[in-house]
């Protein structure tokens, strides 16, 4: 076990290197850089020599002139040390951008994931319990539903019925805190921002549940079907016993598989909506890194979330080992 | 805040700049004018205004930056040497006293008021003026696209501690407005051996305005206080907080809760969100113009777009009454040329080219166009009249009009291809010279120059992208730009108007109207020929 963790672990080297090499290769190749970008329209500074001496110095001190191999390792190089560079956009250092940016993402992926996986996995399980029955189809009719529905729409709707002017006043029009919330104590801190994420929550989970439960629902009509669940009920044990016991483990193995996307999932965010709800968060800033080709900003973004789905995959890995003994990690390595 | 933000741009200089933003304001129609952040309660204080941003600016650094965004937050807060006022549109002082311009238009001398202070307490002088100019020229400083502006400036150098000199390199009949709107930055805050580019005082700006910069709750809000150190007449609002609403559906419902007290309203919202009885007596609503339009261009370098006929044909088949309803809700006006609509500069007496399909045909027969194998498609010399129009992906505007256009040209026998650009890519082609046809938009500066858009030389590399060539508005342009006196120009803008005219190397089509919304809370709301000026306004004492 542990000489098959060292080897994964080398692996992710080589691994996270290449991911690395590809990103900057593709923001670098991309039509456009940060300082045309910020010229955009402006025909003088394609035109004198001396507008054009401008701009080539004005690259220079991003170094954009340089080959992209060069550009790449001056990268890492910094990147080792866990310098990301300073955000082209406001002049700050990265780090302080996604500091700002990381905790209100989180915090929202977190609560809908949980939320996702603790409405999504008793709904699947009683759907298959109750296959043809009338909730089967009601929930998954009801569940597909909800998937088709566009986030941008369901958002915005929620906020014009829920806390617009016109119809009802039960939440704020978006944000995370109110204004004057920092003198609060903190209970009602957390009072102040918990209703200030139940519309994002909601936005953010009713699509989820569809794919979770129906996945859930196969898995265990599948395993269900299975010679020892059958063995199980003929040698008369009670029927929760044998669906919570015998069948409920072993179709979590799939689900395994999810989390390896788990990880880099948390850090990503939104950017439909994080701009309904007016929330800085991590989909915005890497959304707008990339329209503005804002270099340091987009490349520390790209590794994080290399690294994270990385080290999911290896996590996920190892679970499986976990939930499902038969699975031997040292014969795969 | 779409309202101030040309004025102030035009002011500091930076007119272009800003007009690159603005295409991409013009493009990026989605993201227009929207944007705030979350509050609950209202404001703590009824002197405050807030004011709706539909994207944070980076830094309020005002050499640094060529956002529309910080432009309009810094005018408050920074200053120049000279304004331009509301009503006139004349150039006044502002922190200059007086100045003076040498017989050859090469030399101009701004006398500083005395005992002018940044807000730190600290008195501006000849230097500030002089150190600003300097990190503007400096390599290391990444302001490319202001820098470009001051290529002809040769030197500025201060003769005592409140008289500073500019010499020029050239005449140009812009000279003295480039000179005395040069934005000014406080040498004692920047001058410390650090970065320009990275320097703190850029998100914490320290100007000589009516309003300091309080506060930046990045993500969220952005607030102003009034400058007690103002030397003029300060203003009633206490303070002015920024907030940051990315969707505009969502501003004005915040407007709506008394969240936001102005607010830029997009023309669906304009007609259809804010007609309300309620919603009059809460708000004033605010339909003004400032330089811009919008446009097809047609790339004449390429066939069929070589012959002015052809150009001319494709405009009598677009139907913009039609479309300026239908998109615009019939908000903006038709124009037939490249000066600003409601400016002397722009000849009336030359009426848009009608909608005529039938003339169109005529012209397009007269090119040698016609459907010769009755495939319901024009052909000439084998080849069919089939084109592609280039948009940005972004812009909801361009894809709108792009549909309409290509079934009316399909009625008449004309094939039209659509391709969508990311933004980045869109700008390549255009510099690639790399399109058929394209759709976009200029905002202009109260005195235009058109040499950038319309002079031959900027054919293979500026913005002339389109590829209009004419000698006769060549030599009209040259001659333009070393005439001081202002009548004469305006004769020359006439002329050239009606060469564009004649030439169609562009389908003209909207000046498109700024719509704000203010809170009624605020009196003395009024819109000058240059837009709205916060400074005047007054806190209506017996609301709230």
């Amino acid at each position: 076990m542990s000489k098959y963790l060292l080897k994964r672990l080398l692996l992710i080297l080589p691994t996270f290197l290449g991911i690395s090499l590809i990103t900057y290769s593709m923001v670098r190749l991309a039509p456009g850089d940060y300082t045309s970008l910020r010229a955009g329209m402006q025909g003088e500074l394609k035109t004198t020599a001396a507008a054009k001496q401008a701009m080539e110095e004005e690259r220079r001190l991003y170094g954009l002139d340089k080959p992209i191999i060069t550009g790449y390792f001056e990268w890492l190089g910094r990147m080792v040390v866990l310098d990301f560079g300073t955000s082209r956009k406001d002049g700050r250092p990265v780090s302080a951008r996604i500091a700002e940016s990381l905790p209100i993402t989180l915090a929202l992926n977190i609560i809908s994931m949980v939320l996702v996986y603790i409405i999504s996995i008793p709904a699947g399980i009683v759907s298959a319990l109750k296959k043809d029955s009338l909730y089967d189809r009601v929930s998954s009719v009801a569940l597909f539903v909800l998937y088709s529905l566009p986030s941008f729409w369901v958002g915005l709707l929620l906020l014009m019925v829920l806390s617009g002017g016109e119809f009802l006043n039960l939440f704020p029009l978006g944000g995370i805190v109110s204004d004057g919330a920092a003198d609060y104590p903190w209970y009602r801190y957390l009072g102040d921002v918990t209703w200030h994420l139940v519309l994002p929550v909601v936005t953010l989970t009713y699509g989820g549940f569809a794919f979770l439960a129906r996945y859930m629902r196969a898995n265990l009509l599948e395993v269900i079907s299975q010679q020892y669940i059958v063995t199980a009920r003929a040698k008369g044990l009670g029927r929760s016993r044998v669906v919570f016991i015998h069948a409920f483990r072993n179709s979590l193995v799939p689900l395994v598989t999810l989390m390896a996307s788990i990880l880099p999932g948390l850090l990503g965010g939104s950017v439909i909506v994080e701009s309904i709800f007016s929330i800085p968060g991590m989909g915005l800033l890497a959304f707008e890194a990339i329209l503005s080709r804002d270099i340091p900003v987009i490349m520390a973004i790209a590794s994080i979330s290399a690294m994270l789905t990385l080290m999911g995959i290896l996590v996920a890995d190892i679970m499986y080992s976990v939930v499902d003994p038969r699975i031997r990690l040292e014969a795969k390595a | 805040m779409d309202t101030s933000t040309p004025v102030q741009v035009n002011e500091s200089g930076v007119r272009v700049s800003f007009k690159g933003f603005r295409i991409l304001l013009l493009v990026i129609a989605a993201l227009a004018g929207a944007g705030s952040c979350g509050s609950t309660a209202g404001r703590d204080n009824p002197g405050t205004i807030l004011i709706h941003l539909g994207a944070e600016p980076g830094h309020l650094n005002p050499i640094t930056s060529n956002e529309a965004v910080a432009s309009a937050i810094n005018e408050h807060i920074y200053e120049s040497l000279l304004d331009r006022d509301y009503d006139s549109l004349k150039i006044v002082p502002q922190l200059a006293d007086s100045w003076t311009i040498s017989a050859d238009g090469l030399t101009y001398v701004f006398r500083l008021k005395q005992g002018v202070l940044w807000s730190d307490g600290v008195e501006l002088t000849a230097d500030d003026i002089v150190y600003s100019y300097n990190v503007i020229k400096d390599p290391k400083t990444a302001c490319a696209p202001l820098k470009v502006y001051y290529i002809d400036v040769e030197s500025v150098r201060r003769l005592d501690r409140y008289t500073v000199e500019f010499r020029y390199s050239r005449q140009y009949f812009r000279a003295l407005e480039i000179c005395g709107t040069i934005p000014i930055v406080p040498r004692h805050i920047f001058d410390d051996g650090t970065d320009f580019n990275a320097h703190p005082g850029g998100r914490h700006p320290v100007g000589t305005g009516p309003y300091i910069f309080e506060k930046w709750d990045t993500g969220k809000r952005i607030t102003l206080a009034r400058n007690p150190r103002f030397r003029d007449r300060a203003p009633e609002i206490d303070r002015i907080v920024y907030k940051i609403v990315q969707e505009p559906n969502v501003a004005l419902q915040m407007l709506k809760k008394g969240e936001l007290d102005l607010v830029s309203l997009r023309p669906i919202q304009w007609v259809r969100q804010t007609n309300s009885e309620k919603f009059d007596r809460g708000f004033y609503k605010l339909e003004y113009y400032t330089p811009n339009y919008s446009y097809i261009g047609w790339n004449a370098r390429r066939e069929p777009f070589n012959d002015r006929r052809v150009r001319r044909a494709l405009t009598h088949m677009v139907n913009r009454e039609g479309i300026l309803e239908k998109l615009n809700f019939g908000l903006g006006k038709i124009v037939s040329g490249t000066a600003y609509i409601n400016s002397r500069a722009y000849d009336a007496s030359i009426k848009p080219w009608p909608y005529d399909p039938a003339r169109a045909r005529e012209l397009l027969k007269e090119a040698g166009w016609s459907d010769t194998d009755n495939d319901g498609i024009l052909d000439k010399d084998g080849k069919k009249f089939s084109f592609k129009i280039a948009i940005s992906s972004a812009s909801k505007f361009a894809e709108r009009l792009s549909t309409i256009l290509k079934e009316d040209l399909m009625k008449n026998g004309i094939e039209m291809d659509i391709l969508r650009f990311e933004w980045a890519v869109f700008v390549q082609k255009l510099d690639a010279r790399d399109f058929d046809a394209v759709t976009l938009g200029w905002s202009l500066g109260f005195e235009e120059d058109p040499y950038q858009l319309w002079h031959s030389s900027q054919i293979t590399q500026g913005s002339n992208h389109c590829g209009f060539s004419n000698p006769e508005a060549d030599a009209l342009i040259e001659r333009f730009r070393v005439e001081y006196d202002e009548e004469a120009r305006i004769r020359m803008l006439h002329r050239l108007h009606a060469i564009l005219h004649e030439e169609q190397p562009y389908t003209f089509l909207f000046c498109n109207p700024n719509l704000v919304t203010v809170s009624r809370r605020f009196d003395g709301v009024r819109v000058h020929p240059k837009g709205l000026n916060l400074h005047e306004w007054k806190v209506r004492k017996t609301h709230e």
